[in-house]
């Protein structure tokens, strides 16, 4: 490492502990810090002294600037925002980020700092960053994933699709199973250890956590405070807690700080004692204060949210049993059939009725939701309306007249300009407005304390406020059922108080509710309607042989497929290239059969992947016999030369393992590090960019604004939407990912070193080789012509 | 017209989030690009009968990527990083070009660097932007010509650079521009100079 540590490297494997002298004493002196764009500082010249080994609950009002302290203490105020920064903060005497690593930092969403696709990679990123010879990192790695107890369960790790690399097995104590244990597998708390574990590897001597189990259901919160309160101990680490729901903590620390709004601190001192009194005040600002009753749900008059047909007073909604399957094909087309949700009893949803799905995370409650929105189609059974219509089969106007949904991301409902406007759209797509509406909608505001906000962009909103935001936006035109996926989550006392009520007062004007959560509270309300739902059980993955082509390396893919490029150009008509399309149909074949999945299923899945490829063969086909004088040897010639530059990469690209790129671009180009960690890190949320694309294209189909082919227009309109919708939710977890990687020393880390090794194999070279078969054969053709 | 912010000095001291940004954006266009992929068969089609060249107006999308990512991090480098992660993201699971959509992504890249570099990294306008969008496109219709357009005559392959160089001006410059504004007025670019020109024009 070139930058010289502040403080000597401790030895892999040995314990804070054991250090003669305590660390990880923190100083703040008027601290001061204020985002460009806002008027008045977020922290206000704020003094705060922790010493070493003390473990700290910083609790406030939502907006009082705590998660902003998390981040000033760890030295990464101004990794994602910037802004007007003066005093100082030090650690043990110097600035944070001074030794990479020496602050640990966890975040409130399970997988927002997750950067690689196995467990054991994951872990090893600070240590990479830091330049820890690769000797050294199965043991940090072993002892971090040891002292929070992450453990792969049987059978999660023989399951997976990723390929054991090389260099894995010697990490400890754990048979290599972490190497080979995707991150995509874990439940919520493993996640949220992982994040414990992967700042643990950098020997931190203060931790930070920033809400770390807002998002878990009650086992999972409990498996990280656990953690967290073993790890403390054991290592004798300063700790620094940001939660609302302060309860569970109250046993784990000794001090209690409590910010006021303007972000100052206005008491301090031994938890149970400041807790005593500061209690009422604490109560007044809307923290959850352990003991208290819960909160009282406001009167909301029911005219604001009345359903609009009120005739009926039946069922809004009638589902059988229900059984929601995913198939997932490997690039083989070999399938897996998982159950991904099931119900075990037919829901019957009446009118002013409140249903709670409740059950662990994994156990499908959203996925149900899903299907009672018609966004999928169950496996078994059936989801139909009053009046019999399945709900899947309504156009989007008699889905949005009839069904509202609240989702888990509520940033990703959001459709208007104004926080008015969102709240109106609906109603104003299914033509409901009328002169009170505005008047209505305002009210509507006041109650969930957005009244001041109705003319800001919905966008700028905080999580907790978008989350509000959906629910009135949900009800406010009068649709019969409702679809809360945790509306509760993340509210203080007071504006849960609010949502409790707004949803009272729908019901009691006839509307019904089915909702996901684990809110203890809402499932009290529910009363006998509460459905149970468990995990289904995971599907073995493809068993027997592999083809050929799995375990190559990306690069050796990469060239193989450019390979085709010249084949294509060099080929001299049609004939030949029909020649060379038979050696690469040959090589194809043989690369992808295999005993797993016999000859048909990776044919068929190479032609659904080569249709692209082949609709854009037949359109350079068309126009080149369009202009070449109806020549069908000249269209014959284009069609085939796209073929065959085509069909190899539908072969070979989908084999590329992403991590495995960065490894190799890395390591065998010597491409810059930083850049190339940025690339895997963005490939590895392809697959959640996808999603989110279809769920905000959904949420625009629910609220009635989805485009119609009748309005070229509307479409433009809704492409766009779409895309400005990805893009921001992408800067938001580029933005989230930059903090938590700099917590892990990346923002220094110039020379990296790599957990595992990129080899080059002499799989590689025979498939390098053979692609460039095609490309010698046009050569020779090109030859014999002349 | 208002001065455009750069990115902080020096200008090669890329931030993490500089990087994840661009990477992150590169393969949320690289979804949209695979979708444009499916989608843009009929159109394309259609103007192909009319006159083949104009097959530019349905491939100038693919160009948005780069001046985006110029637009947003204002480094050296950004808007090539950018269109080049959309064109991997866009390949992997299959797109009609394979292997040579990463080339294109490289050239295209390429003209929309070269423009922002013409512009001394200083200027982000609407004009600038169209002006690298209008850059992304010589050296891809170049190489289409090459690789896709091998038995067109002269007039059709100069008729097919203007067309693409045109469209990449309006749609990928005047689109992009437009796309940037509105993250910028969303509040998600805090941490970039577009985000700060946008408080600084909320504060007049």
């Amino acid at each position: 490492m070139r930058s010289a540590p502040s403080r000597p490297v401790r030895r892999p494997g040995r314990l804070a502990l054991s250090d003669t002298r305590a660390t990880g004493r923190v100083e703040v002196a008027g601290l001061t810090w204020r985002p460009y764009g806002r008027k008045v500082p977020v922290l206000r010249d704020l003094d705060l002294t922790i010493e070493a080994g003390e473990r700290v609950l910083l609790v406030g009002p939502s907006g009082s600037g705590k998660s902003t302290l998390l981040r000033a203490l760890a030295g990464l105020l101004e990794t994602a925002d910037a802004g007007e920064l003066s005093g100082t903060v030090t650690l043990d005497g110097v600035a944070p980020g001074d030794r990479p690593g020496s602050v640990g930092l966890v975040l409130q969403e399970p997988g927002a700092g997750v950067v690689a696709a196995t467990v054991a990679r994951d872990v090893a990123f600070g240590p990479e960053n830091v330049g820890m010879p690769r000797a050294e990192m199965p043991g940090r790695v072993a002892s971090a994933l040891a002292a929070v107890r992450l453990a792969p369960d049987r059978g999660a790790v023989a399951d997976s699709q990723v390929l054991p690399a090389s260099g894995v097995d010697e990490v400890a104590g754990l048979g290599g199973a972490a190497g080979a244990w995707p991150t995509s597998a874990l439940s919520g708390g493993q996640t949220q250890r992982l994040a414990l574990a992967g700042a643990l590897a950098l020997e931190p001597s203060l931790l930070l956590l920033d809400e770390p189990t807002a998002m878990l259901d009650a086992e999972n919160a409990q498996s990280v405070r656990a953690a967290v309160d073993e790890v403390v101990t054991a290592r004798g680490l300063t700790l620094v807690v940001v939660e609302h729901l302060l309860g569970p903590w109250v046993d784990l620390v000794d001090r209690l700080v409590v910010l006021d709004e303007d972000g100052a601190v206005v008491a301090d001192g031994p938890v149970r004692e400041t807790l005593a009194s500061e209690g009422e005040r604490l109560l007044a600002t809307g923290v959850w204060v352990p003991g208290a009753p819960a909160p009282t749900p406001i009167e909301v008059d029911p005219a604001l949210v009345t359903r609009a047909s009120t005739r009926h007073t039946e069922s809004a909604l009638a589902a059988t049993e229900l059984t929601v399957a995913r198939t997932t094909r490997t690039v083989d087309g070999v399938a897996t059939t998982r159950v991904a949700a099931r119900t075990s009893e037919p829901l019957v949803v009446g009118a002013g009725q409140l249903h709670a799905l409740v059950g662990p995370s994994g156990s499908g409650k959203s996925t149900i939701l899903h299907a009672l929105a018609g966004f999928l189609t169950p496996t078994t059974g059936r989801v139909e309306t009053r009046t019999g219509q399945v709900v899947a089969d309504l156009d989007p106007a008699g889905l949005a007249a009839h069904v509202a949904w609240v989702p888990q991301w509520s940033s990703s409902t959001i459709v208007a300009r104004t926080v008015l406007d969102e709240v109106l759209v609906t109603a104003q797509a299914l033509g409901r407005l009328d002169a009170g509406s505005e008047t209505r909608a305002r009210a509507l505001l006041d109650v969930l304390g957005l009244g001041p906000l109705a003319s800001a962009d919905p966008r700028q909103l905080s999580g907790g406020e978008q989350r509000r935001l959906a629910v009135a936006a949900a009800l406010f035109h009068g649709p019969e059922l409702v679809l809360a996926d945790e509306p509760t989550v993340g509210q203080d006392r007071h504006t849960w108080a609010a949502v409790v009520g707004l949803l009272a007062a729908y019901r009691s004007g006839g509307g019904a509710i089915v909702t996901a959560t684990h809110d203890a509270h809402v499932i009290t309300l529910a009363g006998d309607r509460v459905h149970r739902l468990t995990a289904p059980p995971a599907a073995p993955g493809p068993r027997g042989g592999e083809p050929l082509l799995a375990g190559r390396g990306p690069l050796a893919l990469l060239l193989g497929s450019a390979l085709a490029v010249p084949a294509g150009v060099l080929s001299p008509g049609w004939r030949p290239s029909l020649v060379l399309l038979g050696i690469q149909l040959v090589l194809a074949v043989s690369g992808l059969v295999s005993a797993r999945s016999g000859v048909i299923a990776p044919l068929r899945a190479l032609l659904t992947r080569l249709v692209p490829g082949l609709l854009a063969a037949v359109s350079v086909a068309w126009s080149t016999w369009l202009l070449g004088g109806r020549d069908l040897a000249l269209a014959g010639n284009g069609l085939t030369r796209v073929l065959l530059i085509v069909l190899p990469s539908a072969v070979l690209l989908p084999f590329i393992d992403t991590d495995r790129l960065g490894d190799q671009l890395a390591q065998t180009l010597h491409l810059p590090d930083r850049p190339v960690v940025a690339v895997s890190a963005a490939m590895h949320r392809m697959q959640s960019f996808g999603q989110i694309w279809e769920e905000i294209a959904r949420a625009r189909r629910i609220r009635g604004v989805a485009a119609t082919w009748r309005r070229p227009a509307t479409i433009v309109g809704h492409v766009l939407a779409l895309t400005v919708g990805l893009l921001l939710r992408a800067l938001r977890s580029a933005a989230e990912l930059a903090v938590a990687m700099d917590a892990r020393g990346f923002a220094r880390a110039q020379r990296r070193t790599w957990f595992h090794p990129a080899r080059w194999t002499w799989g590689d070279t025979a498939l390098v080789a053979l692609s460039a078969l095609p490309a010698l054969v046009a050569v020779a053709f090109v030859m014999v012509v002349r | 017209m208002p001065r455009s912010i750069r990115a902080t000095a020096p200008l090669m001291a890329w931030r993490t989030i500089d990087i994840l940004t661009i990477t992150f954006l590169g393969a949320a266009f690289g979804i949209a690009y695979w979708g444009w992929g499916l989608a843009y068969q009929a159109p394309s089609t259609a103007l192909t009968t009319i006159f083949p060249p104009l097959a530019g107006i349905t491939g100038a999308p693919w160009l948005i990527a780069g001046v985006v990512g110029g637009l947003i991090v204002r480094r050296p480098g950004a808007a090539l990083l950018c269109e080049v992660v959309a064109a991997l993201v866009s390949m992997i699971p299959g797109t009609q070009w394979g292997f040579t959509t990463l080339i294109s992504g490289i050239l295209q890249g390429l003209g929309a660097e070269l423009a922002f570099a013409i512009l001394g990294y200083g200027a982000y306008g609407l004009a600038a932007a169209m002006f690298a969008g209008a850059m992304s496109a010589p050296l891809e219709a170049v190489y289409e010509w090459f690789v896709y357009w091998t038995d067109w005559g002269w007039s059709y392959k100069i008729a097919y650079l203007v067309i693409l160089t045109a469209a990449g001006a309006v749609i990928a410059g005047g689109l992009g521009w437009v796309i940037t504004r509105a993250l910028a007025a969303a509040g998600a670019l805090g941490a970039f100079p577009p985000g700060q020109e946008a408080r600084e024009a909320r504060a007049v």
